[in-house]
């Protein structure tokens, strides 16, 4: 599985990439907002994207927009502090797969990212 | 649309919490209160390194997390190791942490409590300038034996 990794931190991408070390994930690319992170997309087609949405530039919820456009097959899980009902529930509707509020620690990206798995096996 | 007291305590509540939950679920340490206080004087209350929070649409200010270069080391080798991290990580570190406290407010405050990118700062830029018709509270918190302010600014 191929995971592109984006997030305006750096803390944070690397905190996402430190804890997944242990899964069968190849980590593709990180994006520090979502322009870079379309450019990503159309290159190199990842399995599972992480997504924030606070980001400058164009935030998350436009680069979803966009990557269920050129890229609908993608599993995007958003990663985000934005923890109202409201974003949770616009994201899942433009097509995200997985919802996750920060703070994560491992145990939550692991519990977010077996599921994830897990539902793909079975599609 | 002026925040009455009662709303601005409440708000200051929220943060608190949010604060808490941070340290809390990241680190398992708590982070300890000190006693807030509204700030009268000019001037803002800054340690080395500063993650700023606007806040637009129902409430409109601003809300920064300070704390010296060592309270960010320490949660920087806990998250990802790192023993000297570059300037770079701790302003990113500062930023994230703002970024994360403010977000979270919104389980309370819903979708109309919009923020900014965090905008990071290390030391008292000269080009900061905080409105005069902004009430500004501190919260001094302790975590780990590092102090740092919670400091929220609302209209």
């Amino acid at each position: 599985m191929r995971l592109l990794i984006v997030d305006d931190s750096s803390i944070m991408r690397r905190i996402i990439e430190k804890n997944l070390k242990d899964y069968d994930i190849e980590i593709i690319g990180t994006a520090p907002d979502g322009q870079k992170a379309l450019e990503i997309v159309k290159e190199k087609k990842p399995d599972v994207i992480t997504l924030d949405i606070t980001m400058p530039g164009m935030d998350g919820l436009a680069c979803l927009d966009e990557i269920m456009v050129i890229h609908p097959q993608a599993k995007v899980m958003i990663i985000t502090a934005l923890s109202d009902k409201l974003t949770g529930l616009k994201a899942l509707d433009k097509g995200a797969r997985g919802f996750l509020y920060k703070p994560v620690n491992a145990g939550d990206l692991a519990n977010a990212f077996d599921r994830l798995l897990k539902r793909n096996e079975n599609e | 649309m002026k925040t009455s007291k009662a709303e601005f305590d409440a708000t200051c509540s929220l943060f608190i919490n949010s604060v808490n939950n941070y340290f809390r679920h990241l680190t398992e340490v708590d982070s300890e209160l000190n006693v807030p206080y509204i700030k009268q004087s000019e001037g803002l209350v800054l340690k080395d390194y500063t993650g700023m929070i606007g806040i637009s649409g129902n409430r409109k200010g601003f809300v920064y997390i300070s704390a010296d270069r060592d309270m960010y080391e320490d949660l920087i080798k806990i998250f990802i190791g790192i023993d000297d991290p570059s300037d770079e990580d701790i302003l990113d570190m500062a930023g994230e942490i703002s970024n994360v406290v403010a977000g979270n407010v919104r389980a309370n405050l819903g979708a109309n409590f919009m923020i900014s990118v965090p905008v990071v700062f290390q030391g008292m830029p000269s080009q900061l300038k905080i409105p005069n018709d902004v009430s500004i509270y501190v919260i001094p918190i302790v975590w780990n034996n590092h102090e740092a302010y919670v400091v929220i600014g609302l209209q």
